[in-house]
């Protein structure tokens, strides 16, 4: 595949990804600021919903946690050209700081080993204008199949409805 | 505190009731709450399962409020947690219990459990720390 045609694919995936009209990812509102091969980086606009004080400011790290796995689906999505499935197998997470201004919210995610079987990732979360002052880490790992007919057909087909 | 108490404190917290979830129990040392299956909760739309995050949060959520339970004073801050994940999480209702394992002055350690139909079949088992200062 040719440097145009994998930045094509890459620019569809991340499209279908954020295209998804239901469930959480739409909740979230999460925009795809970067995509490619070696990692992502997506925005999460302040959300009141996901907060966990009455006055609205103070981000629940749940939120946190849903963001990190979400960053790190489209991780894999990327990174790995004929994933069929995945599923997290275990997840971890560390609160750096509180997450409390209303801030858009940023997370960056890799994938940083493959294996035939198992995907490896690990995350960064922060506020938009503070990337020095992280709010949380998190790592994951990821059960793989791997097929001819991936996750992007499927994707498609759904889209198609 | 009882369980209408827990209940009312959950109600005003803006993340829990996006989670939308009744605490149904109160145990030795800890807490049981049931989430019903929510369309924005779901994660992957081909099978419509929930969003590990959402299982995640749920747990924590439960984790934290079975602190709250036998705490008075400031909530307690999450420092971090993990979660193993078991089995998907399909579209129907989740049920979740924590327990806490250890009450120290500074720090909770809260085990938290989630199944849907069989209790004897996990979906998610997490472990959750707690600064209670």
């Amino acid at each position: 595949m040719n440097k145009k045609e994998d930045s094509v694919s890459m620019d569809r995936l991340a499209q279908l990804w954020s295209s998804r009209a239901k469930g959480l990812i739409a909740e979230m509102n999460l925009q795809i600021e970067e995509a490619t091969y070696s990692g992502v980086t997506i925005r999460m606009t302040f959300n009141p919903n996901f907060c966990v004080d009455e006055e609205e400011t103070l981000l629940h790290g749940g939120a946190l946690t849903a963001l990190l796995d979400s960053a790190f689906g489209l991780a894999n999505l990327m990174a790995i050209g004929d994933v069929q499935t995945m599923a997290t197998l275990d997840l971890r997470v560390e609160y750096l700081r509180p997450a409390q201004t209303r801030a858009d919210v940023l997370v960056s995610a890799e994938c940083y080993r493959q294996t035939r079987h198992i995907a490896f990732c690990s995350g960064k979360v922060w506020h938009d204008g503070a990337a020095a002052d992280e709010i949380a880490r998190g790592s994951a790992t990821f059960a793989l199949t791997r097929g001819k007919s991936g996750l992007l057909e499927m994707m498609e087909k759904m889209g198609a409805q | 505190m009882n369980r209408e108490d827990i209940q009312m404190r959950c109600d005003r917290v803006p993340f829990f009731r996006f989670l939308d979830f009744i605490v149904s129990n109160l145990i030795d040392e800890g807490i049981e709450t049931i989430m019903p299956f929510s369309e924005s909760h779901i994660g992957n739309p081909v099978l419509n399962y929930v969003h590990g995050g959402i299982v995640a949060s749920f747990l924590e959520a439960t984790a934290m409020l079975s602190v709250m339970e036998n705490w008075e004073g400031n909530p307690p801050k999450p420092i971090n947690l993990t979660v193993d994940y078991l089995r998907p999480s399909k579209s129907e209702q989740l049920n979740a219990r924590a327990v806490i394992l250890r009450k120290g002055r500074r720090m909770a350690s809260v085990e938290a459990v989630a199944w849907q139909d069989d209790e004897q079949k996990l979906v998610a088992k997490g472990l959750f720390h707690f600064l209670v200062v």
